[in-house]
């Protein structure tokens, strides 16, 4: 009779679309694509209140972007890469950078996002070069 | 309206930390309208390749600020997971909310939740 009153138990995730604890540059991408989406519904919106919590979320999954390169940067790339890809560095640099104050963090401008997501483009070709190599 | 039904749900993941952990057991009340700032299940939409996702815990921030009939809703932790502010998510639509969430059982109540639950 408690079928009449209770729904069958469900398992409910706090989803993630990529595996935790595996290096993909996707990671930060998602989180690009995020900022870049902020950006048009805000432009958008004429919600006060959508606009402000914009503002913070924008903030904080710019710094999102930073880590998951941060990571990959640190982490997942070896000397021998930075020795076969001598732009890789600077890819780094020039990546974080955009998504850091003088980008993506403080821009509401759609062409900082485009060319953030363009440097983690190149990152994730040589990313996947190497995962062949390996 | 919707016929309201009780029900559990066990969370999986770390996306509504700090308010809930891994493991975490719900009491939930399927039909009931959503609250803002109150947490709710939810229908997210398929993946970009096409694949369903989980049901899903988040946090009602409000009505979806295109005008449409559905909700935006967010993660707790902004390190992980998923959320209407993600490409791709956005507004669930009114269907897609499931559930609110009414309480989370206390763990010394988890031996009355239902055996597949425990």
């Amino acid at each position: 009779m408690f079928t009449h009153f209770f729904a069958a138990p469900v398992q409910v995730s706090a989803h993630c679309d990529l595996p935790c604890g595996v290096y993909d540059p996707a990671q930060a991408r998602i989180e690009a694509d995020s900022v870049k989406a902020i950006m048009e519904k805000t432009a958008a919106s004429g919600d006060a209140d959508f606009k402000a919590r914009a503002l913070i979320i924008k903030e904080e999954r710019s710094d999102l972007v930073k880590h998951h390169l941060w990571v990959l940067w640190t982490d997942y790339f070896k000397p021998p890469h930075f020795e076969k890809y001598p732009q890789l560095n600077t890819l780094f640099n020039e990546a974080t950078k955009l998504a850091g104050a003088g980008g993506t963090k403080a821009s509401w401008d759609v062409a900082v996002a485009d060319k953030l997501l363009a440097k983690i483009e190149e990152i994730s070709v040589i990313f996947w070069e190497t995962k062949k190599a390996a | 309206m919707r016929p309201r039904k009780l029900g559990f749900a066990l969370v999986h993941g770390r996306s509504m930390e700090p308010a809930l952990h891994e493991g975490d057991r719900l009491l939930v009340l399927y039909g009931a309208r959503p609250r803002r700032g109150k947490l709710a299940i939810v229908r997210l939409p398929d993946d970009p390749a096409g694949c369903p996702r989980p049901l899903a815990v988040k946090r009602i921030f409000g009505r979806d600020p295109e005008g449409g009939d559905g909700w935006w809703v967010e993660r707790d932790n902004p390190r992980e997971g998923l959320d209407s502010w993600t490409a791709g998510v956005g507004a669930i639509p009114a269907a897609g909310i499931r559930a609110r969430v009414l309480l989370r059982v206390p763990a010394r109540l988890h031996l009355w939740v239902p055996a597949r639950l425990r």
